[in-house]
Parts: C-alpha cells; sequence; structure tokens
C-alpha cells in the first residue's frame, strides 16, 4: 500500500471534519479497507481511526430497543449476553461472518458499509463499471457468485451478514454528519448503484454510522440465519437468509421479515414472501408459498441460477426450523 | 572402484534410460523380517523445536546487512509485446537503486527457449516485464507504478478447447497444439476389445486449474562474495537452483551455493530456478549488495505453476462379470504459456488395471495462461478421478459392487511395463480399508444417517504411482570421537520429515541413540549429491545412500574397536552406543578418546533400481460424505486411507504426509480452483480468499493407515515414496460418495453447491 498519514480522531465531530477531505478514509476494524489499500484499488492520504470514539462501542438495553454502537466488534456482537439471549438471529448472522480473527477486528459498522468481493472490482487490471469503466465484464464473465436481483448496472452482490439480519430484526440507524445527525431504517441507506451515483449506501463520504437500534421489547425473537458457503468457514455467503417472525397470541405469524444477503447489490427484503406469512398459520403450505414467492422475478445470469433454488430452500428451511423451535418451547 | 551402469528410472509417470555411476559394495537390504530399534517406530520430528518456537531460518527470514528488496513488475496483459519501457521516472524515487528491463539484462533463454529472463513478448497477464530493487518492498511497490510501459496488444486465447479451434490465436507458429498432434500411448487392438464388450460406459469429465499456494511462497535472496554467489532459495532442488542459475548467468558451478535449510510448502512448483533467482543473482551484482525477491500472494497465484486443467473423455468396456476389454482416454490438457509437454492424465488408465486393450490420446495445448508446473502427483490426479468415477460408472451399470469390480481387474503385473510388481499391497489395502469404513454394510449406514435434506453416500478409489527413488544420490556419516554421529547429504528436508528420517536410519545402523545423530543438509557446497525432492522420491534415493554412510562408518568403528580393545571385529556388535564384546559393553566414546582426534568417516551411495521389477507405490481411499441437498454442500465425514509404499521409517511422520495428502485432495475436489475470464484474458482468483484451500473446519475424521510392507528389491532400506501417493485417490473417492449419495454423478472438479444444486434441479425436472 502507498504511505499515509494515521490520525486518531479525538471525538465524533473532529472525525466528521476529518472526513470531509476527499483524501481522507474512516477505518476502524480496517479489515476491508487494508485489504483495498494493499491492492492499492485505493490510496487514502490520511486515514481517520475511529477506534478512538469510545462512545460508539457496547452494546445496551433501554427500554424499547437494543443498541449496538457502530464500533463494537462482531465477536463482542456474537458473544454479548444481550444478543445470545433476545437477539440470537444476529449472534449467528455474526458467528458466521469471516473467521474468528477477521470478527476480533472487524466491527459493525465497517460491516454494514463493506464493499463488494467483486473479483472485477477487486482487480487491479479490470478497468471496473464501479470505479468509472464504461461496462461491468462480470455479466459476461465469471458471475457464479453475482446477483440475480436488482437492476444495477454493476452485478456485485451486498456479502454482509449482519445487514439481512438486522433489517430483518427492523433495525435503524443513527447516521451523523456534518449538518448534524438522522435516524432511518437500515435498510433505507442501501441503494443499488445507478448511472450517475455508483455506489451502495446513500451515506455521504463525511457521515458515518454511529449506532444500529434493534426494536425489541422483551424476550427473545424468533429468528434465524443461515448461510451457504463453499467451504466450512472464512467464506462470503453463496446466500444467506435471515428471517425473523413475530406472532399473534393465537399462534399465528403478525410480521415477519425475510432478507436475503448476497443475491442483489444492496441486502435484498423480499416483502410479498413477507406479506405471504402476515396473519397465516406458519404450516408446510405456508412455508412452501413463502419459499417460492422469495425468490418470485429472480433473473440469474447463464452461470448463478443455483442461487434460485438455494435461496427457496434456506427460506424454506429457515420456516421449518422456527417452526420446530415454537412448537418445541 | 567405479562400475558405470544403465538403468531404467521412473519420474512422476515417466520413464527414462540413464547412466549411473555404482561406487563401493552394494548394501544388503534390511531383511523383512528384521527387528529394529528406531526404524519403523514413530520419531517425533528432529527439528521440531526449531521449528516451533522459531528459530528455523526459513528464505523469507534471511536478513543480510545491506540487504535491498526487489520486486518483479508483470504484464497486466495476456499476450502483448512492449512497444516502450521507460523507467526514468521509477529510477528518480528515492530508495530505488535500479531497475532490470529487456534492455539492461542478458538475453538468457528461459523455458526451453520458448522466452527469455526478461522477454519483449509477453504471453500471460503476470509475465515478467521488470523488476526494481530498492531499499525497501513499500518504495519497489510504489516504484513498480511510476514504469511507463506501453504495450501492443495481441489477440489472446484462455480456454483449452477455444486454443484448438484453427481460429484461435496463435501463441507460437507452430500452433497451440504442443508437438502438431496429440501424443497416442495404446496397447492391444481397441476397435476389437469394444466388440467384445458386453457393456460400454462412456463419461466426459473437466478438471480446474488448481494451484499449490505454499504457504511460503517463492523467492530468493542472492548474495555475491567477489566471484562467488550464495542464493537462499525456497526450493525443492539446492542442485537444480545451482545449476539452472549457473547455467543462466555462465557461471562455473562451483561458484554458486545454494541454500535451503527450511521451507514452508512444496509441492512441484518449486523443482527449478525462478526468475527470481537470476533477477535478484544480476542485481546484486551490479549493485554489491545483497537483494531479497519474495513473491507476494498474488504473484504466487499467477506465476509460480499449476495443476493443468483437463477435459477427458473416458470410454470402457466390459464383459458382463466386469472383466475389463477395452479402455479409450481421450484428454485436453491446457499447460499456459510456457510448456514442452504436459503431464498425462491417462497414466492410470494405462497402468492402474488389468486391460488388454488401452489407447491413450493427450491433446497438450497451450494457452495465454501462467505455465503449468508438475503438482504432487502430476496428470494422476486428474486422471485418477476420471477413471475412478468412469469404473464406478461401469460398476453401477453391471449391477457390481465398485470394490469387487476392482478386484475383477487386479494387476498382478504392471500392464505397462509387464514385468512384475516388486511388492504390491493393494489387495490388503482394499480389504483393511473395507474393513474400516464399513463397506459390507455401507447400505445400512446410508439408511441409518440420511435424514431430510441430507443424503449420505459412500465411495472409494484406487491408487498406483511410481516412488521408487533414483540414482545418484550420496552421503557421508561422520563420527565424532565423543561417539556423536552427523550425516551430510545434498538433498533438502522440504517438510517432510527428511532430517528424522535420516536421523532414524543413522541412529539405527550405528547403534546409536538417536539424540547422538545430527543431520545436515540443503546446502549445495557443504553435502553431496542429491537429487530433487518430487516424485516421491528423497526418501527412497538418499535414504539408501544414507544408510550406506552409516554401514561403512560402523564397519571402521568395529575394525578400530577391535584394535583398541584387542578382540575379534567379529566378537563386536554396536547397540545403544557401546561396543558390545563377550558380555562386555565399552561407550564408543571410551574407546575412540584413546586415538586422539581421529574420526571415522562413512561413505554411501544410491545403487541403481532394480531391472526386472516394477517399483509402484499402491493405495486405496474411501470416502463417506453427507451432501446437504438444501444448499448443495458436501460435508465429507470420513476418509480412510490405506496405502503401501514399502517399509514404514516413521509412523509419525508418514501420517503426516497421507494427511496432507488427503487434505489437499480435498482442496481439490471441493472448493480450489483458479478462475479466470477468458474475454478479459485474466486470472480473477489471486488471492487465498478467492482460491479456497481447505480450512481446519474443513477437515474431516481422517482415518490413515500404511501396509508396512518392506520391498527389499527396491532399494537397500526397502521403502517407496510416500509423498504423492495420498492425494491421488482422494477427489475421486469423494466423487463416487457423493454420485452413491445422490444417484447422479458430478463430471466436474470442484464439486461446488452451484454443481450440485443444478444436478439436483436436473434430477428433479427428469
Amino acid at each position: 500500500m502507498k504511505a499515509f498519514e494515521h490520525v486518531d480522531a479525538p471525538d465524533l465531530q473532529t472525525a466528521i471534519e476529518l472526513l470531509r477531505d476527499p483524501d481522507a478514509r474512516p477505518i476502524a476494524g480496517g479489515t476491508d479497507l487494508l485489504t483495498e489499500m494493499k491492492a492499492r484499488l485505493i490510496s487514502p492520504e490520511r486515514l481517520v481511526n475511529l477506534k478512538t470514539l469510545r462512545d460508539l462501542k457496547g452494546i445496551q438495553a433501554s427500554d424499547d430497543a437494543i443498541r449496538v454502537g457502530a464500533l463494537t466488534t462482531l465477536t463482542e456482537v456474537e458473544t454479548h449476553p444481550l444478543v445470545t439471549s433476545r437477539l440470537p438471529i444476529l449472534a449467528q448472522a455474526a458467528s458466521q461472518a469471516a473467521t474468528l480473527q477477521l470478527r476480533n477486528s472487524g466491527t459493525v459498522g465497517g460491516n454494514l458499509c463493506q464493499e463488494v468481493r467483486c473479483s472485477y472490482y477487486r482487480h487491479r487490471d479490470v478497468d471496473c463499471w464501479l470505479t468509472g469503466g464504461e461496462s461491468c465484464h462480470a455479466r459476461e464473465g465469471e458471475h457464479s457468485h453475482h446477483a440475480i436481483f436488482g437492476e444495477s448496472p454493476c452485478i456485485a452482490v451486498h456479502p454482509s451478514d449482519l445487514a439481512p439480519a438486522l433489517i430483518a430484526l427492523g433495525a435503524d440507524v443513527r447516521v451523523v454528519g456534518p449538518d448534524g445527525e438522522r435516524t432511518e431504517p437500515l435498510e433505507a441507506i442501501y441503494r443499488l448503484p445507478a448511472e450517475g451515483r455508483r455506489r451502495r449506501t446513500t451515506l455521504a463520504t463525511d457521515e458515518l454510522i454511529a449506532e444500529v437500534r434493534v426494536p425489541h421489547p422483551e424476550g427473545a425473537s424468533d429468528g434465524t440465519y443461515l448461510k451457504a458457503m463453499e467451504r466450512a468457514t472464512w467464506a462470503f455467503a453463496l446466500v444467506g437468509v435471515a428471517v425473523h417472525l413475530s406472532w399473534t397470541n393465537d399462534g399465528q405469524v403478525q410480521d415477519a421479515g425475510i432478507v436475503l444477503g448476497s443475491v442483489a447489490g444492496v441486502p435484498w427484503r423480499v416483502p410479498s414472501a413477507e406479506d405471504a406469512l402476515r396473519g397465516q398459520k406458519l404450516d408446510g403450505a405456508s412455508i412452501d408459498r413463502a419459499g417460492e414467492l422469495a425468490v418470485e422475478g429472480a433473473s440469474p445470469l447463464a452461470d448463478n441460477a443455483y442461487k434460485v433454488p438455494l435461496a427457496r430452500k434456506l427460506v424454506k428451511r429457515a420456516l421449518h426450523h422456527l417452526r420446530a423451535e415454537r412448537s418445541g418451547s | 572402484m567405479a562400475r558405470v551402469a544403465k538403468t531404467q528410472v521412473e519420474f512422476e509417470g515417466q520413464f527414462y534410460d540413464k547412466f549411473i555411476v555404482i561406487e563401493g559394495e552394494d548394501v544388503e537390504a534390511w531383511s523383512s523380517d528384521k527387528s529394529f530399534e528406531v526404524v519403523g517406530k514413530p520419531q517425533t520430528r528432529v527439528d521440531g523445536r526449531e521449528r516451533v518456537t522459531g528459530n528455523a531460518q526459513y528464505t523469507h527470514d534471511i536478513q543480510l546487512t545491506g540487504m535491498l528488496v526487489g520486486k518483479i513488475l508483470r504484464s497486466p496483459h495476456p499476450h502483448a509485446r512492449i512497444q516502450r519501457l521507460d523507467t526514468s521516472q521509477a529510477e528518480a524515487l528515492p530508495g530505488v537503486r535500479a531497475v532490470l528491463t529487456p534492455d539492461n539484462v542478458p538475453d538468457i533463454p528461459w523455458k526451453g527457449g520458448q522466452t527469455k529472463l526478461l522477454d519483449t513478448t509477453l504471453r500471460y497477464a503476470g509475465d515478467e516485464v521488470a523488476c526494481v530493487v530498492g531499499d525497501s518492498e513499500a518504495i519497489c511497490a510504489d516504484a513498480l507504478e511510476l514504469i511507463d510501459v506501453e504495450y501492443e496488444r495481441l489477440p489472446h486465447v484462455l480456454d483449452p478447447e477455444t486454443a484448438l479451434r484453427d481460429d484461435a490465436p496463435r501463441i507460437y507458429d507452430s500452433g497451440n497444439l504442443l508437438g502438431g498432434e496429440p501424443k497416442v500411448s495404446e496397447r492391444g487392438d481397441i476397435e476389437q476389445g469394444f466388440q467384445e464388450a458386453d457393456e460400454v460406459v462412456e463419461l466426459t469429465l473437466r478438471t480446474q486449474t488448481a494451484l499449490h499456494n505454499s504457504m511460503e511462497t517463492h523467492g530468493s535472496v542472492a548474495h555475491w562474495e567477489g566471484e562467488t554467489l550464495t542464493i537462499w532459495d525456497s526450493t525443492q532442488n539446492v542442485y537444480g537452483v545451482r545449476d539452472g542459475v549457473a547455467k543462466a548467468l555462465d557461471l562455473p558451478r562451483h561458484r554458486v551455493r545454494v541454500i535451503k535449510q527450511y521451507m514452508g510448502g512444496g509441492f512441484g512448483s518449486k523443482n527449478n530456478a525462478g526468475k527470481y533467482a537470476v533477477l535478484a543473482a544480476i542485481a546484486a551484482k551490479r549493485l554489491g549488495r545483497p537483494v531479497k525477491v519474495l513473491l507476494d500472494r498474488r504473484e504466487e497465484n499467477l506465476a509460480t505453476g499449476n495443476r493443468p486443467s483437463s477435459v477427458q473423455t473416458l470410454k470402457i468396456g466390459a464383459k458382463r462379470d466386469g472383466t475389463l476389454t477395452a479402455m479409450a482416454h481421450r484428454s485436453i490438457i491446457g499447460v499456459g504459456a510456457y510448456a514442452g509437454g504436459g503431464p498425462s492424465p491417462a497414466g492410470p488408465t494405462r497402468r492402474l488395471y488389468r486391460c488388454p486393450n488401452v489407447r491413450t490420446e493427450d491433446f497438450v495445448v497451450v494457452t495465454n495462461t501462467g505455465p503449468f508446473s508438475a503438482f504432487r502427483a502430476p496428470g494422476y490426479v486428474a486422471g485418477t478421478f476420471a477413471l475412478e468415477s468412469a469404473m464406478d460408472e461401469l460398476s453401477n451399470k453391471l449391477g457390481i459392487d465398485p470394490l469387487e469390480l476392482r478386484l475383477t481387474n487386479y494387476a498382478e503385473i504392471d500392464p505397462l511395463t509387464e514385468k512384475p510388481y516388486s511388492t504390491k499391497g493393494l489387495k490388503l489395502a482394499y480389504e483393511q480399508g473395507a474393513k474400516l469404513i464399513n463397506w459390507a454394510e455401507r447400505e445400512r449406514t446410508k439408511a441409518d444417517q440420511s435424514a431430510n435434506a441430507k443424503r449420505v453416500g459412500v465411495g472409494m478409489a484406487s491408487q498406483t504411482w511410481g516412488g521408487n527413488g533414483i540414482p545418484p544420490a550420496y552421503a557421508w556419516v561422520k563420527l565424532n570421537p565423543d561417539g556423536t554421529a552427523v550425516v551430510i547429504t545434498g538433498t533438502q528436508d522440504i517438510g517432510t520429515g527428511t532430517k528424522t528420517a535420516f536421523a532414524q536410519i543413522a541412529a539405527e545402523t550405528l547403534g546409536i541413540p538417536i539424540e547422538h545423530t545430527r543431520v545436515e543438509l540443503g546446502d549445495t557446497q557443504h553435502g553431496l549429491y542429491s537429487p530433487l525432492s518430487a516424485g516421491s522420491m528423497t526418501l527412497a534415493s538418499i535414504g539408501p545412500a544414507v544408510r550406506g554412510a552409516a554401514e561403512d562408518a560402523r564397519e571402521q568403528l568395529r575394525e578400530v574397536g577391535a584394535q583398541v580393545l584387542e578382540v575379534d571385529a567379529g566378537d563386536i556388535e554396536i547397540r545403544d552406543g557401546k561396543l558390545v564384546h563377550n558380555g562386555e559393553r565399552t561407550p564408543i566414546a571410551e574407546v575412540l578418546s584413546k586415538l586422539g582426534d581421529f574420526m571415522i568417516t562413512g561413505k554411501g551411495a544410491r545403487g541403481p533400481n532394480p531391472e526386472d521389477v516394477s517399483v509402484n507405490t499402491f493405495g486405496a481411499q474411501f470416502a463417506q460424505v453427507t451432501v446437504d441437498t438444501g444448499t448443495g454442500r458436501i460435508h465429507v465425514d470420513k476418509i480412510v486411507a490405506v496405502h503401501e509404499s514399502g517399509r514404514v521409517i516413521n509412523p509419525l511422520t508418514i501420517r503426516s504426509q497421507l494427511e496432507g495428502g488427503i487434505i489437499q485432495g480435498l482442496g481439490y475436489a471441493l472448493s480450489e480452483a483458479r478462475t479466470e475470464d477468458d474475454q478479459l484474458g485474466l486470472v480473477l482468483s489471486d488471492n487465498l480468499e478467492s482460491y479456497k484451500v481447505p480450512t481446519v473446519a474443513d477437515v474431516p475424521e481422517i482415518h490413515a493407515e500404511m501396509i508396512d510392507m518392506p520391498d527389499p528389491q527396491a532399494n537397500n532400506l526397502g521403502v517407496k515414496g510416500v509423498g504423492e501417493p495420498p492425494i491421488i485417490p482422494t477427489a475421486a473417492a469423494v466423487a463416487n460418495a457423493v454420485a452413491d449419495a445422490l444417484g447422479v454423478r458430478p463430471t466436474e472438479l470442484p464439486m461446488t453447491s452451484s454443481q450440485i444444486l443444478n444436478l439436483l434441479e436436473q434430477q428433479q425436472g427428469t
């Protein structure tokens, strides 16, 4: 990597100010940023170290929510008693990400904002559309890991394991920028890259996620995260599936959050499958239907059609699992 | 007196005749029923402490005063000509000491003259363009970006099948098919063989380009003292690097010294001198300072060799009772940009089973990708996947148990050479493996363990390979006045336990404790010639020379001891570091201390290989898998491996070899593949995230055993090699287990979720 200046951020406001410099980049765990710098995909002149912002680290419960600071590591998420007891879906998602070493370093904020793993984007000799090239080479090339959903000139997938789980849980993010802060659904910060906006979040370069807020009043949530990988660990998802359910008093599905990972340029919520479950009894028929709806409208390319049955089967498996868990309890 | 003899040697599936010099008396082979004190006993590594405490010096650890670093600029294009190369900006960068380019290095022919050390025509993305030498790696990396190169793009082709077409871009004027025609090997009458068949199966299988990805990347440190060059190199072949560098730089061999003490992995890609070694030597000479050139992980993935991809069509005919009547095997092998030939996947087809009519055809094709190199059992790994997949299809069609089918066609003599085998433990391996996996009860295992979306299957595959070792190889044993011994050879321990095995052989032969031995190797100047550590031959080549030297030293000790003790030499035995005679025990040190600084020097040389027998290795592996039909993921529950490679010297390190080979075989079977973009002509997988070797979490239960079967005809130790055999049948055994679980056969490696899910969708659709 190229030489750079490393500055500790004394507080959040100063960090934001430092990031107004277009040649500056924020660093927390560095597990994504440093790989891009080593490959010389990016060569920032200054890194603004956020790890000094201790307020943004840690997990707390308030009356109606569990709050996760953006600088909390994935290991902390995976092992924190509040998460393991009340948000098992999030613990599952965190525990399947990367490797233990990477999870000890990588943070929640960084995980939500990570770049795509597309090997064309990451290849220094490829003129990739996302970085200003004319077209996407993956579309006609090696795209077995690429998107089956979403209209965008870029077919790389969002690789996060945490994002689908958090979106299924209905999480909000508190975003801090030069003009103050705003809170919005996590889902809303993701946008498919488009001509004129070749990035996949709405965050400006001088905005930071400060906190993730998961609405959850009490008890353990019913949710699960399943991840298909090419080896037992240290692999990004072929497909990730996050399913979160709440129940009516008479045992029907009150609300459902179903979000797929690694199938589109952003975490991919499947509202039709969610709608189909609301007010229904969770049984073989409703599960089958939700599975079919989850992949309705998929438009796979030549070499990634396998993701369609994979996503369908994983959604069904997750629902069967939650059904069995509920009837067991 | 030295005798010159002609001998036939087998190296990595190929046969060669060569002259060898035999010195002294051949040492008689250890008898099959001999009992041992040290040999055959589990022995922890004699250099284990150095390795685990970080004291072992690997090539990457070498730090010399004033040492500079070199980094190589590589072609970003798959096929191009350099039109203009401007290094002025790079040279102006503070800390840059030199930039080597095609303009300022000698025209050194490379790869048999297909290219040069630095060529102006580049034939794959990753081909060497220039080398920056500077004060640090960071400075060199910055400087690489400042080299301004104008390339003229030339048409390229990456896919071997496309490269065979008439309209494909030509990499050489002679065409992309090496030799202009397929390499054909034939015995019997193939047409008649198929006519005689009651059943015929035909299968097309594809295997990926696989990479070695040694943990320690390739690299060298070059240091001149006057006119003498010393190179530390991460190599499987110190003498080969010496000779390669000497030839490239037109130096006499006594002025080149190559050292390699410890190595972080060598699987065939480190068999020769690399360009990095020659570039480091040229730069070091020019700048008067040591220069280190280490490749990074990306370069390791682009430019250091690979197991070539293959497309294989295999047709097998058999009688109703399973007797093979004909086998036809056609292979297309993509060997990359620089190659004189390619490893034949058809070796096992020609050799594993008794079959009178066999025809094999290899299309060896050059493409604009990184050149192939040897990789742990070249040809045989891809070929065994094809052959053993087809054998299972045949057993399915005939309704004969897969193991029974293999026994029906068991080769009692080598089908290729028509010579008897020196030893062949394959039948015992089948028997033991079947027992350990509970082969007879496998239908019950499958029924018991399959559940919902999980389907269980059991499969097996067999293996044959060389591993006989080759002369020449030499060793000395020095016996110090205190009774300790130093073994000196010129071989290298590439992490396989060579030092430990030699220490065991010396301790056993000399009758001294292993702690009283020390093994010196890995240095061309201080050792005696030994061949490369490849072809599963280090122990079988050099081990017998070590024993010869130790026998010589022991005889000398007995003669000297007899005179000092005033007894008959014939009455003296040596045990536990003592001379035993008429019930008296005198420590070796006590005898030798009476002779001042007298040192016994024993000499040993490797004898010729036997003429009338085939010395081969064998094994069988059995796999139990659970396939998740929801995700398409193959979970290997268990591998049972039983191999025969002659006498076992060290059961502990031999198990490491078996487990290592199996794990590497599982990567080949399930997750490892180089990915490319044909249009752009680029390799896309250039790191360990995208090139997926197995992690510890991917390693199943492995039960690995040897049939300990001394092979006294092979050499004086009765040993054969074991480095390569264990990787050969793994992918085939797993594929057969998957086919058993699903009822459909995966025909491509690696067997990814994608392939399995597509197979299941097709199965459901029909």
